[in-house]
């Protein structure tokens, strides 16, 4: 077994692509350690624990036509693993066509020593872990509590709780080598109302940093049970053109569409609906997105990316108006912007782009204040399936939710779709609310938008 | 230089544990009162080739190898994994399995022993073997120029060859060993066509368990870049989709991915144990119009769903799930099968390793009718003609699916009007296959580009369907 931290292996995988020939390298090591529980209907059902460890090396060689690269990952941290991940990048890298563009591991915006050291001390992980047993009780009270909300809750899908630990370590031939480790917990809870042909499912999770900042079992309980039973008796409606309002668990998908389409890679590909409109108004006046590294809330914070570029607070959409792309340092040469720490990496595959927390301005209205004012429409609180076409922005999906009328919710509806075109849906933003919900890494509030199609039956 | 035969040195196909080893850990793992347990030891080996902008500039490889053990008891399973295969981390993972048990003595001692031979449903040869990387690179740069040299219209040109090989070992509460060694190769092509400065984009691809020489033989390569820059093409006249409920023709092969959403899922031994799937407790009900017979059929020769043995070491079978409309089978593994008093049908499947087993589908197809499939399109007054889709999803608790077409149309009297723009389709799983009121003779397996998402693990999977009409399903458009 290789006793070596993270950011030793890194720095040896680096290392030895450099001896064999590399031109550069850079490197990432993933240390894991996570423990679940799982309980059913009051008794425990699993427990898991997994440990994972890995080495993500990226090689470059210069050739004539400009630098070329490979990527290659192991689980084999032994010094004999880690020196044969090198030479196989390397062999790669040799067959790889060259791209002038390529950005080598040379020279990136990183962290200084003082601010790497500042960051681990103000993100110290949590230095008391969940316990086993805690966290099963935390899973069982969860549980009970959803199972006694309400007569109609017939049956439980079962509480989960997990905690864990990971370890995430770079390095790069231009001596960049920075580690930092992260903790989370997590706690699930899935019941099931009414029986037969009417029977409905719901759920209700939360991820923190650290056991203490979950929500309670009780709240989470609750919160998927009345869930459940709100759907009970959900019909048909009829097609219908209406205000859409949807809850802040469905509203991150918006900005998840909306960061597929300022994605720098897919912007070069011609692969975005949003590819032309760079400081254009995308949304109406007073409509604000920020990727912040650095949220007390948030489970995305990082110091530096995947290419150990130091991550900045970005404003993304400032008063509607689409300020930025998300570029890694390739996107960002070939777009002539600057690099703000976007890369984003995994241990397998290519750099690919991504943000930190993403998060959308709220409103000042409540999300009772906003269905009185719309009046008529549907506030949509789940979304299935897979409809959004990402280059011509086309956005058709299977929906569930309640229908508003006159203001107040008269009663929940399924097995509808709802459809539009993302330009349009982002531009028909009407309401925002003042309830920002966060989600791991996302952060969006009640949004209304109108001007989109409803499928239901007709016939009803 | 031969990145192939260099990685094949490098990477013995076998996994550096001593069987010895295994046997002491297994009995020292197993307590008394356990149903059942079993280790699973995985070496996975992937490689991929990308082209974009004319060069293939995105070379990758992984390799993962570890251990999963595992602990049954009654409706509680306790699950470990490690990735370091030395022995103390190897009887830490034990150690952390058995801890679901809470009380009892010792198993009585277990030989390891070989199992019989199970069939061969594919190769065992490494999939990359005797197609070197440059050669890969080559079918790229040959794809790339096709799909260019087609129609001036397409701007660009996505290409991916991705191959892996897993080698496993299953050791069984009652010392059964069984190895398994699964290919896989999968070829993709997607281009972006531009049109009076309107976009739109087209994908195709396929694969299975074989090799890539036989992929590359099979001259499917061509094929997927001609299907590629056809539904491309076809997208720059789509127009939008109408919405509300009407009849829906679904051509053979892919669209089979109803089944798999509509019913697959629902038929899954867990939900139904549990009692939290709309079929629960529905069997030999009818739930499916007559004539429609489903079935779930991990053994066919080299398909990407098949498995020689399933993840459990259970012979992988063909499961009829609906017979001429009657619930007929669940696709079970064996903790769901013992505590339903019921044989696994060879349906427990994890994506590697480090996940636990949950029963899956394998290949899910509809068995052909009658009709031709001319005489069905013709049936259809108004109504959508699908014949590919994206993606799908289903509530398997309401019974909700849906299904996204890629490539669709608007049909008036049996006569294709128009293409239309990507649409959702939703219907029921337990009331829309009531509806089907013609089935083709056109039995089609798609191409091999499925993978099932469950519970956060994939797998790779199978369907199929011959052309059938559905009489009503609600179509998410925006023309109301």
């Amino acid at each position: 077994m290789n006793m070596n931290t993270p950011d030793i292996q890194a720095q040896q995988a680096v290392e030895y692509a450099c001896e064999l020939g590399a031109a550069s390298a850079d490197a990432v090591a993933i240390c894991t350690a996570d423990t679940s529980v799982a309980v059913r209907q009051g008794k425990v059902e699993s427990i898991e624990r997994d440990q994972g460890n890995g080495i993500g090396l990226r090689v470059f060689i210069d050739t004539p036509k400009g630098p070329a690269f490979a990527t290659a990952s192991t689980s084999d941290l032994s010094a004999a693993g880690i020196r044969a991940l090198a030479e196989q990048t390397l062999a790669m890298a040799r067959i790889s066509e060259a791209d002038p563009d390529a950005v080598p591991p040379l020279g990136a915006d990183h962290p200084d020593a003082q601010a790497l050291q500042q960051w681990n001390e103000q993100h110290a992980t949590e230095r008391e872990p969940w316990q086993l047993d805690k966290a099963r009780n935390a899973a069982l009270e969860c549980e009970a509590i959803a199972r006694q909300y309400d007569p109609r809750i017939t049956n439980s899908e079962g509480a989960d709780a997990g905690f864990g630990v990971s370890d995430v370590a770079y390095a790069s031939s231009d001596g960049f080598a920075a580690a930092y480790s992260k903790s989370s917990a997590s706690l699930s809870i899935s019941v099931i109302a009414g029986s037969g042909d009417d029977m409905q499912r719901d759920y209700a999770w939360h991820r923190a940093s650290g056991h203490e900042a979950l929500r309670t079992a009780a709240e989470l309980g609750r919160e998927a049970a009345g869930r459940a039973v709100r759907k009970l008796g959900a019909g048909d409606m009829p097609s219908a053109a209406m205000p859409i309002i949807f809850e802040p668990r469905v509203a991150t998908s918006l900005l998840g569409h909306l960061k597929s389409a300022i994605n720098g890679r897919a912007v070069l590909q011609q692969r975005s609906f949003l590819a032309q409109s760079l400081h254009e108004r995308i949304f109406p006046a007073g409509f604000d997105v920020v990727d912040n590294p650095d949220h007390i809330q948030g489970l995305g914070n990082r110091l530096f990316d995947g290419e150990g570029t130091r991550c900045q607070r970005c404003r993304l959409v400032e008063d509607g108006v689409l300020q930025m792309f998300l570029a890694d340092r390739y996107a960002a040469r070939r777009l002539g912007l600057p690099a703000r720490g976007h890369a984003q990496r995994g241990l397998t595959g290519d750099i690919s782009i991504g943000t930190s927390n993403l998060i959308c301005a709220s409103g000042h209205m409540t999300q009772q204040e906003i269905l009185a004012e719309i009046g008529n429409g549907l506030l949509v609180t789940e979304l299935i399936g897979f409809g959004v076409n990402g280059v011509t922005g086309d956005y058709s999906r299977g929906a569930a939710g309640l229908l508003i009328e006159n203001g107040e919710i008269s009663r929940p509806v399924q097995g509808i779709t709802i459809a539009g075109q993302l330009p349009k849906m982002f531009a028909s933003i009407t309401h925002l609310g003042s309830d920002l919900t966060w989600f791991g890494n996302i952060a969006a509030p009640t949004i209304a938008i109108e001007g989109m199609t409803i499928a239901g039956n007709n016939q009803e | 230089m031969k990145i192939a035969r260099m990685s094949e040195s490098y990477l013995p196909a076998e996994i550096p544990v001593d069987i010895d080893f295994l046997q002491q850990m297994l009995n020292h793992m197993l307590p008394a009162r356990a149903d059942d347990g079993d280790l699973y030891l995985e070496r996975h080996i992937a490689e991929s080739l990308a082209l974009e902008e004319g060069r293939v500039k995105h070379i990758s490889a992984s390799t993962r190898q570890g251990l999963g053990a595992r602990i049954i008891q009654g409706e509680a399973s306790g699950h470990a994994c490690t990735d370091q295969l030395d022995p103390a981390a190897l009887q830490d993972t034990a150690a952390a399995a058995r801890a679901i048990i809470t009380s009892g003595g010792a198993h009585a001692p277990v030989r390891i022993r070989p199992a019989d031979s199970p069939r061969q449903l594919y190769t065992r040869e490494i999939p990359a073997a005797g197609v070197d990387l440059q050669q890969r690179k080559q079918l790229l740069a040959e794809l790339d120029a096709l799909a260019r040299s087609m129609d001036s219209r397409v701007s660009q040109v996505f290409a991916n060859i991705a191959y892996s090989w897993s080698d496993i070992h299953i050791i069984r509460h009652d010392g059964c060993h069984l190895h398994d060694r699964r290919p896989l190769v999968r070829l993709n092509v997607s281009v972006v066509v531009e049109q009076n400065g309107r976009r739109e984009t087209g994908s195709s691809g396929g694969g299975g368990r074989f090799t890539l020489q036989e992929l590359i033989d099979s001259e499917q390569a061509e094929h997927f870049v001609r299907e590629a820059v056809r539904m491309a093409l076809l997208n720059l006249d789509a127009q939008a989709a109408p919405a509300g409920p009407m009849p829906v023709v679904l051509g053979p092969g892919w669209p089979g991915i109803l089944l798999h959403e509509a019913i697959g899922h629902g038929l899954e031994g867990d939900f139904n144990r549990k009692g939290t799937s709309i079929f629960s407790g529905r069997m030999g009900q009818r739930v499916a119009a007559p004539g429609v017979t489903v079935i779930d059929d991990g053994t066919i020769a080299q398909r990407r769903g098949s498995l020689n043995f399933d993840d459990e070491g259970t012979g992988s079978q063909r499961t009829v799930l609906i017979e001429d409309g009657i619930l007929t089978g669940y696709l079970l593994d064996r903790q769901n099968a013992r505590l339903m008093g019921l044989q696994s049908t060879g349906n427990g499947r994890r994506e590697s390793y480090a996940h636990p087993v949950l029963p899956r589908m394998t290949n899910t197809f509809m068995l052909g009718g009658r009709e031709q499939p001319e005489t069905i399109l013709n049936s259809l007054e108004k109504g959508i003609y699908a014949v590919n889709f994206g993606g799908g999803q289903v509530d398997i608790t309401s019974g909700k699916f849906v299904f996204t077409t890629s490539e669709a149309y608007y049909v008036e009297n049996g006569v294709i009007q128009y293409p239309v723009k990507g649409a959702t389709l939703i219907g029921s799983g337990h009331e829309v296959l009531q509806k089907i009121s013609m089935i083709g003779n056109d039995l089609a397996l798609d191409s091999g580009v499925g993978t099932c998402g469950k519970a956060g693990q994939s797998v790779p999977v199978g369907v199929g369907l011959p052309t059938i009409r559905i009489d009503e399903l609600v179509v998410g458009g925006t023309q109301v």
